[in-house]
C-alpha cells in the first residue's frame, strides 16, 4: 500500500517541498549493500576477545573467586573480578538532571542479585580461549534467600535486595498522583468496577546482541564503539567510573541494530571491556551471545495494576483510583522513570476529574527491567482501556462510542501537566470507526463455529520527550559548504528509524535546498554536539527542531551575505531549490554555490548555524482496530487485520513513520499473545533465553496492516508541528486485541500474554459455568 | 590447527584459513572481511546470517568453514552490480522502507534472492513462508513483503522486454 496517499494534510499554509515526502533514506544504501558498520564489525590489529562469567544463582554473596586456573591458560591476558575493578556506585540509567535515577550498581559486586549477573570477565587472544577461561574460574557462593515475586518482595521482613534505606524492596518512594476528590467521585457513581490486571515480561529482543570494542591510545584516551541509544550517557558514565575527563572518552555509534529503549542503559560489559583494554594495552571486543542478551538485557516491567473506576449511567467517569506495582528485577535501571510515567498516564486518555494513583517499583531477584518502548504506559493503558471496554458493555454503550465520549481533548490537562493541543484522540477514534465501518462490522453475523472472529478497538496517547522527568536538550550544527551543499552535524543517535533522513529533510526544507544536497555527520561524541540520546519518541521532535533551528540560523546568514549581491534587503530574499531569489520585485536570483563560494581569489564565506532546543512536551494519539480469529479447539488467537490510526502532528517521512507504526504493532502483538520472558519462581533461573523459546510474531503470523496517519493536531513545539510516533503503536494494539478476543469468545482476559493455554482454560471454565 | 579452505565467494576464488570448528559465518566475517552477513544468534534461530551456498539459502552459522570447500558462496556484498548500482532487491528495499535497523536485512535480502531465483512470481503467502526463518523486529514485515513483491514484478518485466 502506498502510505503517501493516506496522509491527511491539514496543517499550515506553506507548500512543503521535502518534508512530508518519502525521500530515499540517506543511510539505506550502505545498509542494503552490507557496507554499514556496526560495533561488532570493528576488527582492530591485536584485538583481544572478552567474555563474561555469569552467576548460576539468583541471590548470593561471593565467598571466594579463584582465577588462578583461568590466568594460567595460554592466551589469557587478563581476568577481572570484584576484587580488581573500581568499586563505584552508579546508576544503570544515567540521565543527567533527572531525579529519577537510582545509583544501585557496581561494575562487579561481591554479591549477585539475579541469575546471570556478571561476576568476572576474561580477555584472551580468541573468543574460544576466553570461553574456556571463564569455565575455569571457580566461585564459591554463600546463598541468600531469593525473592522472585512482588508478593514475596513486599512481605514485611522480606530479605532486602539493596541497602538503599527503603523498606520492602522499594526502588523509590511510592509515586502519588492526585486530582480532584476521588471519594466524592465514587459517591456519584452508578457503576463501580474494580479489577486487577497482571502483566508479563516481554523483552525488546533487538536483533543485534550487545557488543562493544574498546581501544586506549598512547595518550590515555579511550575510544569505544558500542551499540547504544545514548552515546553521551555512555561517555559520561564511563568517564565518571574510570576517573578520566570527558575529552578522554570517545564513543562511536555509526549504526546500531535496534534498541527499542533497552540500550539506553550502561551494561556491565561496557565498563569491563574498557577496563580490560586499559589493563592489557590492547583493543578488546566484548560481544553478548543471544542467550546473554536475554540474561543481561532489560525487559519491560512486569507488574500488577489494581484499577477502580466509577461511572454514571450517562457514561461519564466520576472517579479513578489505581495502584500500579512494577517488578524492577534486581536493579533500578529505568524503574523510577517507568513508574512515574506509567502511573501519571492514568490521569489521562479518558477524561476524569477525580483521580488517586499510586505507583510503586519493587526489587526482586529477577532479570533487570528497564526502558522498553511504551515505558510503563503499555501496562497502565492496557488496564485502563480494557476496563473502558467492559464498562461500555455494562452501561449499554458501544465500546468505540464510549471511548470517543470520554476521550481527552483540547485544553485538558495531560499527564505532564500541560494542556493538550487539539482533538487528536477523537479524530483517531472517529477515523478508525469510519475506515472499518465499525457499526456495520459489529452487527455482522457471528457463526458459532470452531473458529470465532471478533473485533476490538484500543486507544492510547504518548508524549514526545521525557519532560517533566528530564529536561532534555537537542543540538545541531549546520555548515554551508562552498559548493552550495550542506552538512548537518547532529548529536541525534540513529536506532534505525530513519531519524537522520528526517533531520536532513527538515534542514533541506528550512534552507530551501534539494534533499540530496544535505549530508549527515553523526555518531561520534568527539565531533557532534551533545545529545541526550534517542528515546522517548523525541528524535524528530527534539533533534529535528534543533536541526531546524540550526538551518534557520544559516539561512539568515546566507540571506544577509547575499543581500548586497542582489542589491536587496535580506528580508526581501528567500531560498528556493538552491537559488537565492529576490521577492522584492526585481526577480533577481543567484545560485547558492555562487553566493557562498570563493569570489575573485577570496576564500569562501564561512557560514555555520547552531541550534539548541530544550522542549517541554507534546502528545501523539492513536486508535487501533484489530480483528482476531480464536480457534476454540487449540486456543490459538490469530490477528487477521489491524487498522492503526495515528495522529502525529506533521509527517516528515511517510514511509518511515508508517514503518515505526507497523513494527510497533508487531512487538505489541507479541507481548499480547505470546512473548513472555519467564523465570523459574523457585530459583530465579531464566527458562527461555532463546529465539526458539521466546515466541515472537514472525512473517507467517503478521497480519496485513492498513496504516492511517492524521495531521490534525500539530504541536507548536515540534518541527512544522511534528510529534513523536515511535512508542505509540505498541501501546494501542494490546487492548485492541484483548477487546477483540472478548468480542469473539466472550471472555475478558485481564493479563498478557493471552496464551492458547489461557484461552482453552477460560473456555473450559466458561462452558462448565453455562452447564451448571 | 588452521586449514586453508578454498571457495568461490561472490565470483572470486578465495582461500580462508579456518580452524575445524569455525563456522562459515565467522570465517566470512573475520577471515573473509565480509561483515555484511550478521550474527544475531549463532544457533540458527534468527536467519540474520543467511547466505546463498551452491544456489541454496543457508544459515552461515550452521555450516562449518571446512564444509564450504569448493562451494559457491553468495553474500550481500556480492549482490550489488557496481558501487552505484544496487541489485533490484536492494533498490526496492530502499524505496519501500524494507530496512530499518537493518541488522536482519542482509539475511532477508539473500533469502529473497534465493526465493526469486527459484520462483519469479511468488504469492504473498509464498514470500511469507520463504521468510519464516528470518526474524525482523523493526518492520512488522509489511514493507519487506512489498519490496520483495515489487522486485519480482520488476525482474519479470525486465525479462519480457
Amino acid at each position: 500500500m502506498n502510505t503517501h496517499e493516506r496522509i491527511d494534510a491539514d496543517f499550515g499554509d506553506r507548500d512543503f517541498t521535502v518534508v512530508g515526502k518519502s525521500v530515499k533514506r540517506s543511510d539505506t544504501l550502505e545498509k542494503v549493500t552490507g557496507t554499514a558498520k556496526y560495533a561488532g564489525d570493528i576488527a582492530l590489529p591485536g584485538m583481544l576477545h572478552a567474555k563474561m562469567k555469569r552467576s548460576n544463582i539468583a541471590h548470593a554473596r561471593i565467598k571466594s573467586i579463584d582465577t588462578s586456573k583461568a590466568l594460567a591458560l595460554k592466551g589469557v591476558k587478563a581476568v577481572l573480578t570484584h576484587q580488581n575493578v573500581p568499586r563505584i556506585l552508579h546508576s544503570g540509567s544515567p540521565h543527567p538532571r533527572s531525579a529519577s535515577v537510582t545509583k544501585d550498581q557496581y561494575i562487579l559486586d561481591d554479591r549477585v542479585r539475579y541469575w546471570g549477573e556478571g561476576v568476572a570477565a576474561v580477555a584472551a587472544t580468541s573468543e574460544e580461549i576466553a570461553e574456556r577461561a571463564i569455565a575455569l574460574i571457580e566461585i564459591e557462593y554463600e546463598p541468600l534467600p531469593g525473592v522472585f515475586t512482588l508478593e514475596d518482595a513486599l512481605k514485611p521482613g522480606a530479605p532486602s535486595i539493596h541497602d538503599n534505606g527503603l523498606d520492602q524492596n522499594n526502588v523509590l518512594p511510592p509515586v502519588l498522583v492526585m486530582r480532584g476528590d476521588v471519594d466524592k467521585g465514587f459517591a456519584e457513581a452508578d457503576l463501580i468496577l474494580e479489577r486487577e490486571y497482571d502483566l508479563g515480561r516481554p523483552t525488546p529482543a533487538y536483533m543485534e546482541p550487545n557488543v562493544c570494542v574498546s581501544l586506549w591510545d598512547g595518550n590515555g584516551k579511550l575510544t569505544m564503539w558500542t551499540s547504544t541509544q545514548s552515546a553521551f550517557m555512555v561517555r559520561g558514565t564511563l568517564a565518571e567510573v574510570l576517573g578520566v575527563p570527558l575529552n578522554k572518552v570517545r564513543v562511536v555509534v555509526d549504526h546500531m541494530g535496534g534498541g527499542f529503549g533497552a540500550k539506553q542503559d550502561l551494561f556491565q560489559h561496557e565498563f569491563l571491556c574498557a577496563l580490560l583494554a586499559r589493563q592489557t594495552g590492547r583493543p578488546v571486543k566484548m560481544e553478548f551471545s543471544r542467550k546473554e542478551t536475554f540474561l543481561g538485557g532489560r525487559s519491560r516491567h512486569p507488574g500488577k495494576i489494581w484499577l477502580k473506576q466509577g461511572f454514571t449511567k450517562g457514561g461519564r467517569i466520576t472517579a479513578r483510583e489505581a495502584r500500579v506495582t512494577f517488578n524492577s528485577g534486581a536493579y533500578g535501571s529505568h524503574g523510577p522513570g517507568v513508574t512515574n510515567v506509567g502511573t501519571a498516564a492514568l490521569t489521562s486518555l479518558y477524561r476524569c476529574e477525580n483521580v488517586r494513583l499510586e505507583g510503586r517499583c519493587i526489587y526482586t531477584n529477577s532479570p533487570i527491567a528497564g526502558a522498553f518502548r511504551g515505558y510503563g504506559v503499555v501496562q497502565t493503558y492496557y488496564a485502563l482501556d480494557l476496563m473502558m471496554d467492559e464498562a461500555a458493555e455494562k452501561l449499554g454503550f458501544d465500546p468505540a462510542e464510549f471511548k470517543l465520549m470520554n476521550a481527552v481533548r483540547d485544553g485538558d490537562i495531560a499527564p505532564s501537566g500541560h494542556p493538550i493541543v487539539g482533538h487528536g484522540l477523537e479524530d483517531c477514534i472517529r477515523r478508525a470507526m469510519e475506515e472499518t465501518d465499525w457499526h456495520e462490522t459489529r452487527k455482522g453475523d457471528k457463526p458459532e463455529g470452531i473458529k470465532r472472529r471478533g473485533i476490538g478497538i484500543g486507544c492510547e496517547m504518548h508524549g514526545s520527550s521525557a519532560y517533566p522527568g528530564i529536561k532534555e536538550q537537542g543540538n545541531a550544527i549546520v555548515k554551508m559548504n562552498e559548493d552550495g551543499t550542506v552538512t548537518l552535524i547532529t548529536g541525534t543517535a540513529g536506532l534505525g528509524t530513519g531519524a537522520h533522513t528526517a533531520l536532513s529533510q527538515i534542514v533541506a526544507e528550512e534552507l530551501g535546498v534539494p534533499f540530496e544536497t544535505v549530508s549527515v555527520v553523526q555518531g561520534d561524541t568527539d565531533i557532534v554536539p551533545w545529545d541526550i540520546g534517542a528515546f522517548a519518541s523525541h528524535t524528530t521532535y527534539l533533534g529535528g527542531r534543533a536541526a531546524q533551528l540550526a538551518a534557520a540560523d544559516v539561512r539568515r546568514q546566507i540571506l544577509e551575505h547575499t543581500a548586497p549581491m542582489l542589491e536587496a534587503r535580506a528580508e526581501e530574499l528567500t531560498i528556493r531549490e538552491g537559488l537565492v531569489v529576490s521577492t522584492g520585485g526585481s526577480n533577481r536570483s543567484i545560485g547558492l554555490a555562487e553566493a557562498v563560494g570563493p569570489q575573485r581569489g577570496m576564500p569562501a564565506v564561512q557560514l555555520v548555524g547552531v541550534g539548541t532546543y530544550m522542549p517541554t512536551k507534546s502528545y501523539s494519539f492513536a486508535a487501533h482496530f484489530a480483528e482476531v480469529e480464536v480457534d476454540t479447539e487449540t486456543g490459538e488467537v490469530a490477528v487477521l487485520q489491524v487498522v492503526p490510526v495515528h495522529e502525529i502532528g506533521k509527517v516528515i517521512h511517510p514511509i518511515a513513520a508508517a514503518g515505526q507504526i507497523e513494527g510497533g504493532i508487531q512487538q505489541g502483538i507479541g507481548h499480547t499473545l505470546s512473548e513472555d520472558y519467564v523465570i523459574d519462581l523457585t530459583n530465579g533461573r531464566s527458562l527461555n533465553p532463546s529465539f526458539v523459546d521466546y515466541k515472537m510474531p514472525l512473517s507467517m503470523d503478521m497480519p496485513p496492516i492498513r496504516t492511517i496517519i492524521l495531521e490534525t493536531a500539530p504541536d507548536p513545539g515540534g518541527p512544522y508541528g511534528a510529534k513523536g510516533v515511535g512508542e505509540d503503536p505498541i501501546i494501542a494494539i494490546g487492548p485492541a486485541i484483548a477487546n477483540a478476543i472478548y468480542d469473539a469468545i466472550g471472555v475478558r482476559f485481564r493479563h498478557y500474554p493471552i496464551t492458547p493455554e489461557n484461552v482453552l482454560n477460560a473456555l473450559r471454565a466458561k462452558n462448565s459455568e453455562t452447564r451448571q | 590447527m588452521n586449514r586453508l579452505v578454498s571457495m568461490t565467494i561472490n565470483g572470486e576464488v578465495r582461500e580462508l584459513a579456518v580452524t575445524p570448528n569455525l563456522t562459515l559465518l565467522d570465517a566470512l566475517r573475520s577471515e573473509g572481511g565480509l561483515t555484511g552477513t550478521k550474527k544475531g544468534c549463532d544457533v540458527g534461530d534468527c536467519g540474520a546470517c543467511t547466505i546463498v551456498m551452491d544456489g541454496k539459502p543457508v544459515n552461515a552459522c550452521l555450516v562449518l568453514g571446512i564444509e564450504a570447500e569448493g562451494a559457491n558462496i553468495e553474500t550481500i556484498e556480492g549482490l550489488q552490480l557496481a558501487y552505484d548500482r544496487p541489485h533490484p532487491l536492494q533498490q526496492k528495499f530502499m524505496e519501500f522502507g524494507g530496512s530499518q535497523c537493518d541488522f536482519c536485512t542482509p539475511g532477508i535480502i539473500m533469502m529473497s534472492k534465493a526465493l526469486l531465483d527459484e520462483n519469479p512470481d511468488p504469492s504473498e503467502e509464498e514470500i511469507r513462508f520463504a521468510l519464516a526463518g528470518n526474524i525482523c523486529r523493526c518492520t512488522g514485515y509489511t514493507k519487506i513483503i512489498d519490496a520483495v513483491r515489487a522486485t519480482a514484478e520488476e525482474l519479470r518485466k525486465a525479462k519480457t522486454l
